[in-house]
């Protein structure tokens, strides 16, 4: 059978890989450092949403919390056990970092990696309170749902495979949020609160979606680990946000 | 990090001129870490004149046969391959890690599915441990095998194939198509590519039917197959792939010979790094580890958790003497050959030379 072709050829034709025998060396660090960031993030979300649980005005928020907790623990799990075929002492992974430290609410580290740790930016910052805890998951849970979509198409099918499983359960997490904020808004007194959070999330959690014109995406299209810009999928996130808050008759 | 496990070579048969199938039993102690699920893949480990090599082998039996076995084709220059199919006898140990790998869907004994599954020669590995999985466990289930080889003395596990398409008369059937032999059918000549698929789509299968395709083989033979599986309306989580690296990759590392100069620890080193093809040489500060010099120097070297926990900045070494303080990740047979976590990684020599491309 004539099957030359070099794995570099493969993925730029859309090829899959299955196992890590099967990634170059370059491929491996990107794939590992998209594992890692996404890890990062679940981890840090978890714990930041964790100290939220008892604001929950009552049991059934609580719980909704609880779960969303609870989720994100296991989908960081999920991955960080791919992680592990490539040689990463998962156990270490899981406690070499103070997932819970933030920055200071008024910090501004912009769009950069902090600290020692890749998860992404939004999460440095605390949350304060359940009116935030509210928003913020709103905000977040639909950039992650936007952010998934891209990734459950990725090249290693291991993963791809994981964060197709994932997709709909995140996507919950943003619903659950949103019908957290339609229970807050039927008090007309908390709209200042909702709206005065909702500007402080916004520029962060548009960060999140990383540099426009980054220069490693077309490395990492070549791979097969990315197929839209950070613009393009930023833009999706603002049209998303902005048709449901104008439902929800927020201001921006 | 990776452990390994001794298994008990226990039959050898040979199943074509250049393939042989391995039995393999675990010590007692060790069973309950070889259970596996369909599909999956081992991964040996033996020393070739003081070298490791390690290589992987999909497991063809089926989860009711309650046995582990693989099927080893002789590739080319392939050392481990070679080996096994000469010298390799009953009552050797094979040293392996768990199986691994996610080549499978889950099964339901009520569902109804129709399954497609391609495999291009040795690439029926795996694909056979579905097959007789699937028709095991989900009796409404059924499945066709478009199967290419060279020639038809080239088929592996034909009898056995042959054998599974009579016990499940109606279930489970076989297209072969072979690269080398004229068929009554011309459609059954050639290779397994977009076209083939195409045609094969047209009249012999019911592809609008399909719940779920299998296709392992290399990488231009996945290509086609997925793009006319797409074509025809299957969804990305309606396929599974695994890919068998088609070429055996360089079994030994170029290595330029290591030079050690005197070193006076804390002083300045010469760091030339290489990524994405492109060579840097940078002066590193004292107390720097390789990837903090590299991010200083603008060079977008991959890490994740800075700790030596994770393995995502691995690099070799080419030349030059380094020390990591601390590794959680790599194994004793990377370190072996030159593989460092830059984030640990301290020169120890005046000049070193890193490369991430390898």
């Amino acid at each position: 059978m004539s099957d030359e072709m070099t794995i570099q050829s493969y993925l730029e034709q859309g090829g899959k890989l299955t196992s890590p025998d099967n990634a170059p060396a370059r491929y491996r660090g990107e794939l590992m450092r998209l594992m890692a960031s996404f890890v990062d993030s679940e981890l840090a979300g978890a714990a930041g949403f964790a100290d939220c649980i008892n604001d929950g005005p009552g049991i059934t928020e609580r719980i909704a919390a609880s779960r969303i907790v609870l989720e994100k623990l296991d989908h960081g799990e999920r991955v960080l056990k791919l992680m592990g075929d490539f040689g990463a002492d998962t156990l270490r992974y899981a406690s070499h970092h103070p997932w819970t430290e933030r920055v200071a609410r008024d910090a501004d580290i912009g769009a950069a990696r902090h600290g020692a740790d890749m998860r992404l930016s939004v999460f440095h910052y605390p949350i304060e309170g359940w009116i935030d805890s509210v928003t913020m998951n709103v905000l977040m849970g639909t950039a992650v749902t936007i952010q998934l979509e891209e990734l459950a198409g990725i090249s290693y099918q291991p993963l791809a495979d994981e964060f197709r499983a994932i997709l709909p359960r995140e996507r919950r997490h943003a619903e659950l949020g949103v019908e957290g904020l339609r229970k807050l808004l039927a008090d007309n007194s908390e709209k200042p609160a909702i709206e005065a959070s909702l500007a402080y999330w916004t520029p962060r959690v548009a960060a999140s979606f990383g540099h426009a014109g980054s220069k490693r995406f077309d490395a990492l299209k070549r791979f097969g680990l990315r197929s839209r810009t950070n613009d393009a999928l930023l833009a999706e996130w603002r049209e998303t946000i902005g048709k449901l808050l104008a439902e929800l008759g927020i201001a921006r | 990090m990776a452990r390994f496990f001794p298994l008990d070579v226990t039959d050898i048969r040979r199943e074509t001129r250049d393939a042989v199938v391995v039995t393999l039993s675990p010590r007692d102690e060790d069973r309950d870490r070889f259970g596996y699920i369909q599909g999956q893949y081992l991964t040996f480990r033996r020393d070739f004149d003081g070298e490791e090599l390690r290589r992987s082998y999909s497991i063809c039996a089926g989860l009711d046969e309650k046995i582990l076995r693989v099927g080893i084709k002789h590739i080319d220059g392939g050392f481990f391959s070679g080996w096994a199919n000469s010298d390799l006898k009953p009552g050797d140990v094979l040293e392996a890690m768990p199986p691994m790998g996610s080549f499978h869907a889950p099964l339901e004994a009520e569902a109804k599915k129709t399954y497609l599954a391609f495999a291009g020669g040795s690439g029926i590995t795996p694909v056979l441990s579905i097959i007789k999985t699937v028709l095991a466990r989900e009796p409404h289930s059924d499945i066709t095998l478009i199967y290419g080889n060279r020639s038809i003395s080239s088929i592996m596990f034909r009898e056995e194939l042959e054998d599974l398409k009579n016990r499940y008369i109606g279930r489970f059937n076989i297209i072969h198509v072979l690269e080398n032999e004229a068929q009554e059918i011309d459609l059954f000549s050639g290779l397994i590519d977009k076209e083939k698929c195409r045609l094969l789509f047209d009249g012999w299968i019911d592809i609008e039917a399909v719940d779920m395709a299998f296709i392992c083989g290399p990488e231009p033979m996945m290509l086609g197959i997925a793009a006319a599986l797409k074509e025809h309306g299957l969804r990305d989580d309606q396929i599974k792939f695994e890919l068998f690296a088609s070429a055996p990759r360089p079994h030994r590392m170029q290595r330029q010979p290591v030079t050690v100069k005197s070193s006076d620890k804390g002083a300045v080193c010469q760091a030339t790094i290489t990524i994405d093809g492109t060579t840097k040489t940078i002066e590193m500060a004292s107390g720097q580890s390789v990837l903090q010099a590299a991010l200083a120097a603008d060079i977008d070297a991959p890490h994740a958790c800075t700790a030596g926990v994770c393995s995502t900045c691995r690099a070799l070494v080419l030349e030059g003497e380094v020390e990591m303080q601390t590794n959680h990740a790599l194994d004793d047979y990377e370190v072996e050959r030159g593989y460092v976590l830059t984030c640990q990684c301290h020169p120890l020599s005046d000049r070193v030379v890193v490369d991430y491309d390898q």
